[in-house]
Formats: C-alpha cells, sequence, structure tokens
C-alpha cells in the first residue's frame, strides 16, 4: 500500500459506485451473506455439470444398471438404486448437467429477446411498441405453465422429435429451451423497456443524438450498458425459473426421455409409485437439488438487485 | 485553399489556413464565417404559438468571441441552437438566413445538415455530469463524435480523444475514467474536449460555467480562451453572467424577449450602455469598485410571447419610455463605434454611422401594432 499515513483504525472511503462495473458490483455481492451463500451453492452444482464423470464416471455407466432394484443408499450406492438397478447418485449428477443447460441456454434466450425488445420498444416507441408490449401483455396474462404444455406439443410438432441434433443439442431438449424462453421474455422486456424509457429522455442520449449518433448506435452503445444490471439481475432470476419450468415440463412427461434430468428423474420415480413403496432415496436428492438451485439463484438475485438496483441502493 | 490572405487576422494567424479538412464543397472562401440574419423562431405549444426568437441578425468572423447575453427565457439557446438546428421538436425556424461560409443552413434537409453539425459548428453543453454517460469511460465518449462523425474505427477515435484530453489540460490515462470519478472542472473540460473533436470552425458554450465554482469557472474560461487562440476557434458563448462575457468576448449580443436590443465591441456596450435595457442590466450587476451594498433590479417581468406586447418589448419596464415604443417596433440603428441599438431613444443613431456589419439593415418597422 502506498496510501499517506492514516490515523490508526481510519480506513480511506473506498466510495463503491453504480458504474465502476462489474469488479465492484461483484465484490459487493459476495460481501452479502446472501449472495455468498447463493454463489457457493451455485459453484458446486455448476462444477457437477460441467464435470460429471469426475465424480460418477461417464453416463455409460448410469445407464448400465449393476444394482439392487430400488435399493436403499448403501456404501456402493450412496443415494440407492432405481427400479432398473442403476445409481441414483449417477443419474442425480448427470442430471445436474442436463438441468443446468437447459436452464443456462433458456435464460439467454430469454434475456436476449426480452432486453432487445424491451430496448427497441422503449426507444422507437409508436406502434413497434404499443404491438411488442400487447404481445409481451398476452404472455404475462396467460398461465405460463398452460402455454408451455401446449407450446410444447406445437414445437415438437414443428421440429419432430427424435435424435437428431441442432448445434449439438438434442432437438427435445432445444423445444424446452425454446418455449421456456417464449413464455418468459416478457417480464424482462416490460422491466426492460420502462427503464429505457426512463434513460431516453436523459441529457447524454440527447448529447449522442445531436454528435451524430443513430438510434442503433445510442442503443448499444448508451442504453444497453445503462440497463446492463437489470438484464443481470433479471437473467439470475430467470435462471431459477427456467429451471423450475424444465422440471415440471419433464415431470408432466414432456422432457426428453433419453436425458436424465432432475425432472426426468422425479417423473421417473412418480411413474414406478416410489413414493408409495416408501423408496424416498429415489425422489429426495432430485428434488432437493432442485430446492437448493432455486433458493441459490433466488439469494444471489436479490444481491445483485440490491447491490444494481439504484432504488435499493439508496434506501439503505 | 489560398484565399485565407484575406483572413489574416492582427496577429498574422490565418485561421482558416489551420483547418484539419477542407473547407464544405460549396463553400464560398471569402465569405464571412457566420452570418444570421432575420432568424425568427417559433414554438407551438398548447396554448399557442411562441415568438421565441424574433428577427435576429448577427455575425460572426474567424477567431471571433461572441457573448450573447440576457435573463432567462430571453431566446440566447434557441438562436444558438437553431444554427444548427436542434430545437425541440415543436420548435420551427419560421424566416431567416445562417450562412456558414456563405451557405445557407436553413433550407437544409436533416442529413444535410449532419455534414455542419459538429463537424463545422459543435456544442458544449451546461451540465456535464448529465450531458455524460454514467456509464461509460470519458475516453469513449469524447471519441464518439470522431466516430460517428468523422467514421473513424474505435481505436482510432480512443487515440484522438486522449489527445484531446491532454489538450484541454486533463491526462491522458483518466480516459479511462467513469464521469463521476472526475471533478466539475474536469467533467467540464471533456466537454469541451468532445466539442473539439471533429475541428470545429465554430464552438457554441451554453452556459459552460454554470454550476462551477468561481476558480474553475476561471479555469474553463482562460481554457477557452486559449484553445480559441491556438487552434483558430470562433466562440459564441451563452450566458446570463455578463462578467463572462467581459473577460472572454470580443463582441456582445444583449438580447430581450426574443430580439436583439443592442449589439456591438465588448468594450464599447459595457462602458457606454446605449439601450435602457442594457443600463438596467449593467446596473443590476455588482460593481466590486462601487460602494453600493444594493443593486439594482429592473421592475417587472418580461413578457409572454405567446403574446408579445406591440412595439418595443422592453417598453412596459422601460423608465425612458415614450408613447411611441408602445407602438412601433424599434428599428435597430448602427453607431460609429460599431454598437447596434434598437431603441426609439436613438432615432437615427448617429449621422455619421455607415451600413457597418450586416449586408442590409432589418426592414423598416411596421406602423400600428407588430403581429
Amino acid at each position: 500500500m502506498t496510501a499517506p499515513a492514516l490515523p490508526a483504525g481510519v480506513r480511506p472511503v473506498v466510495v463503491a459506485s453504480p458504474a465502476t462495473g462489474a469488479r465492484g458490483a461483484i465484490r459487493q455481492v459476495l460481501g452479502r451473506p446472501d449472495g455468498l451463500i447463493g454463489f457457493l451453492i451455485l459453484v458446486v452444482f455448476t462444477a457437477l455439470a460441467i464435470a460429471p464423470d469426475l465424480l460418477v464416471g461417464p453416463l455409460q455407466t448410469a445407464i448400465t444398471g449393476s444394482g439392487p432394484r430400488l435399493g436403499p443408499p448403501s456404501a456402493a450406492f450412496p443415494f440407492g438404486t432405481d427400479e432398473l438397478g442403476r445409481s441414483i447418485l449417477n443419474l442425480l449428477v448427470h442430471a445436474t448437467r442436463i438441468s443446468m443447460v437447459i436452464g443456462f441456454l433458456a435464460t439467454i434466450v430469454t434475456v436476449v429477446i426480452g432486453a432487445v425488445l424491451g430496448i427497441v420498444s422503449g426507444y422507437v416507441g409508436g406502434r413497434f411498441d404499443a404491438l411488442t408490449m400487447r404481445i409481451a401483455d398476452f404472455f404475462l396474462v396467460i398461465p405460463t405453465f398452460v402455454l408451455a404444455i401446449i407450446l410444447t406439443a406445437i414445437i415438437r410438432d414443428v421440429l419432430g422429435t427424435g435424435s437428431r441434433e441442432v448445434f449439438g443439442i438434442r432437438l427435445s431438449l432445444l423445444t424446452i429451451v425454446v418455449v421456456i424462453g417464449i413464455t418468459s421474455w416478457s417480464s424482462t422486456a416490460r422491466i426492460i423497456r420502462s427503464q429505457t424509457l426512463s434513460l431516453k429522455e436523459r441529457a447524454f442520449v440527447d448529447r449522442a443524438r445531436v454528435v451524430g449518433a443513430s438510434s442503433g448506435h445510442i442503443m448499444r452503445r448508451h442504453i444497453l450498458p445503462n440497463v446492463m444490471n437489470l438484464i443481470v439481475a433479471n437473467a439470475v432470476l430467470t435462471f431459477a425459473g427456467a429451471i423450475l419450468t424444465e422440471t415440471t415440463l419433464s415431470f408432466v412427461g414432456l422432457g426428453d426421455p433419453f436425458q436424465p434430468s432432475w425432472g426426468q428423474l422425479l417423473d421417473a420415480a412418480r411413474s414406478v409409485g416410489a413414493p408409495g413403496l416408501g423408496a424416498w432415496w429415489y425422489f429426495v436428492p432430485a428434488g432437493t437439488c432442485i430446492v437448493l438451485v432455486v433458493f441459490a439463484f433466488t439469494l444471489l438475485g436479490s444481491a445483485l438487485d440490491a447491490v444494481l438496483n439504484p432504488k435499493l441502493r439508496s434506501r439503505r | 485553399m489560398t484565399d485565407v490572405a484575406d483572413l489574416v487576422r492582427p496577429d498574422g494567424s490565418a485561421i482558416r489556413g489551420r483547418r484539419q479538412w477542407p473547407l464544405p464543397k460549396l463553400a464560398d472562401p471569402t465569405a464571412p464565417l457566420l452570418v444570421v440574419d432575420g432568424l425568427t423562431v417559433r414554438f407551438s405549444m398548447p396554448s399557442g404559438s411562441v415568438k421565441a426568437v424574433d428577427d435576429v441578425s448577427f455575425r460572426l468572423d474567424d477567431g471571433e468571441a461572441l457573448g450573447i447575453a440576457g435573463e432567462s427565457g430571453c431566446g440566447k439557446t434557441t438562436t444558438a441552437l437553431s444554427l444548427v438546428q436542434l430545437l425541440p421538436a415543436n420548435g420551427r425556424i419560421k424566416a431567416g438566413r445562417v450562412e456558414l461560409f456563405g451557405i445557407d443552413l436553413v433550407p437544409k434537409t436533416e442529413r444535410q445538415l449532419a455534414r455542419y453539425r459538429w463537424r463545422e459548428i459543435s456544442i458544449v453543453f451546461q451540465g456535464a455530469m448529465n450531458a455524460l454517460n454514467p456509464v461509460r469511460r470519458i475516453g469513449e465518449q469524447i471519441g464518439e463524435p470522431i466516430e460517428v462523425r468523422l467514421g473513424v474505427p474505435r481505436d482510432g477515435a480512443r487515440r484522438r480523444a486522449e489527445e484531446l484530453l491532454e489538450l484541454v489540460g486533463i491526462p491522458r490515462k483518466r480516459a479511462a475514467a467513469y464521469p463521476h470519478e472526475l471533478s466539475g472542472g474536469m467533467r467540464q473540460r471533456a466537454m469541451i474536449a468532445m466539442a473539439l473533436a471533429c475541428d470545429p470552425a465554430i464552438v457554441i458554450g451554453d452556459e459552460p460555467t454554470t454550476a462551477l465554482d468561481v476558480m474553475v469557472q476561471a479555469q474553463i474560461l482562460q481554457l477557452l480562451e486559449t484553445l480559441r487562440r491556438e487552434l483558430g476557434l470562433s466562440l459564441i458563448l451563452i450566458t446570463h453572467d455578463l462578467s463572462v462575457i467581459a473577460e472572454t468576448c470580443d463582441r456582445v449580443l444583449i438580447m430581450y424577449a426574443g430580439r436583439v436590443a443592442e449589439e456591438g465591441p465588448v468594450r464599447r456596450v459595457f462602458t457606454a450602455p446605449r439601450h435602457p435595457y442594457t443600463q438596467k442590466l449593467l446596473a443590476a450587476f455588482p460593481n466590486i469598485h462601487a460602494d453600493r451594498r444594493t443593486l439594482d433590479v429592473i421592475p417587472g417581468l418580461p413578457p409572454d410571447l405567446r403574446n408579445p406586447p406591440p412595439g418595443c418589448r422592453f417598453a412596459p419596464r422601460c423608465q425612458s419610455a415614450m408613447p411611441v415604443c408602445t407602438e412601433v417596433v424599434p428599428p435597430e440603428v448602427r453607431f460609429a463605434d460599431g454598437v447596434r441599438v434598437a431603441c426609439h431613444l436613438y432615432p437615427t443613431g448617429d449621422a455619421a454611422a455607415p451600413a457597418a456589419r450586416l449586408p442590409a439593415a432589418t426592414e423598416p418597422a411596421p406602423p400600428g401594432p407588430a403581429r
């Protein structure tokens, strides 16, 4: 430290500002208990999703059952086995990957659609805005899950099923990603639009226009950086919602039966009648994982919101 | 450019020769820098049409600094913004010419104006904090006009922005700073750097020193003065602070209720004000040599510009008002010392006054109430 000597106990005041970007915000989020806990839980699950093989071996070992049918937890099978004698732990870890990938992709789709439509319709206004927002209202008003079920069936029909792959993703997974994206972009778009409406009246937007910047330039370089905090906070909450939606769709049998996800596990447990048979090890781990991940995202999301949202910040 | 010989300033510098970019294609190299003639601007409001600027004429030469003064709402900013047609959506230029290098900008389309905005006439905005995007580095923002106006790629624009920062007295490395990390004075310097980005001929300072403390104010004015001398800029300084104009400008234009009250060399106008409004304005200004504790105020309020009084707009508040003042718009008369006044107290100016600065005088006052 090269700072001049300060009286003992006096620390230089570091003004954590809204603008000094990502690093300061991350430090603040991790400085809060909710942010830190959420972050740590997610680190664990992300590690599992990235390298499931390290803990339980490749997916092949999960597919071949080698244990007792519906066996309770034991030394060889810490989380017990399913009705085909497969290790639940093994399935669970691989399911983590699928669930997280779906959540991640669905979040990207949602946030990109929501941010682009929100910024453009807020900035451009007029008929485009009116049309976009009526469509958004439609998606906000219709119960998401009912819509998701119908859409899944329709998109399945359009895209077809089977083991075809698009961008290395199985089509049935992609269907779920698209469905989640379509059903959840509207609230993001609404939030970002309202912020854009306020931003476009600010003097720096006028100045940029006077300087000669085009609308596209202003939206990309001036509005987007200013709504980035909303996008990030929204993305985190969307991720939690996406995982829940995926679980529910899989649970009612609209998932991809060939790819284990947490929802698939729950669905399998239900169809075997695991709860009635007292085979709690079949459904409790998957349920716990879902609750933990959603909980972690919610914690992280509220921490991010508190750090990045200027209104909440001034209240502290 | 070879025709700069006749545009040499007393100190011997050929101002147009310093331009980085050639003059616009249609420019007449011998024409004066800027001639505004009969500029009239209206704002349409739900409650009626506001005559914000009415028949304003002035001229700006290379390297000159013109101050536009007057109280709030007298049309200073509107006049300046209409030079490059940056008026709010409800504002329109109804009449008049704005000739830059002899090119009339008023009939130009938005697209054609793009050639002149910022590249020939740029603006230092008031309130630098608001005019800067809080989440972008100032270097990027200063480089923005270079990027969008001159089509320079991002890297080049950023390098140029650093040079500009150095020019206005901010260390290069501060280009990476965010606006809130700079002091008020530095932010204003950054705004000046942004105005200089495309090497303009004219820089309009719209209250560039408002909300700055006196020391910083002095630094900013000094900077503008230095830049004017070194870059051969011409300045239009809009302010209600007469001391700022006294310090930096060659000529001053006093506006009242959308019209020119008096215009002329700063020294003449400030030492021997002719228009009663100018006299009042100067009397309302503290004089450090005088022993007075109180200042004169001008009784009354400026007129409602939706329905201005006929005749001289200052007449209702003027102590020297005569019957003619409330009926006939005073014509602008010229004096030999280069001052132009619109007041019935001076029906003919002094007889010796040649039609000096402007090509043609404005049209004679119409009889009866002017609408």
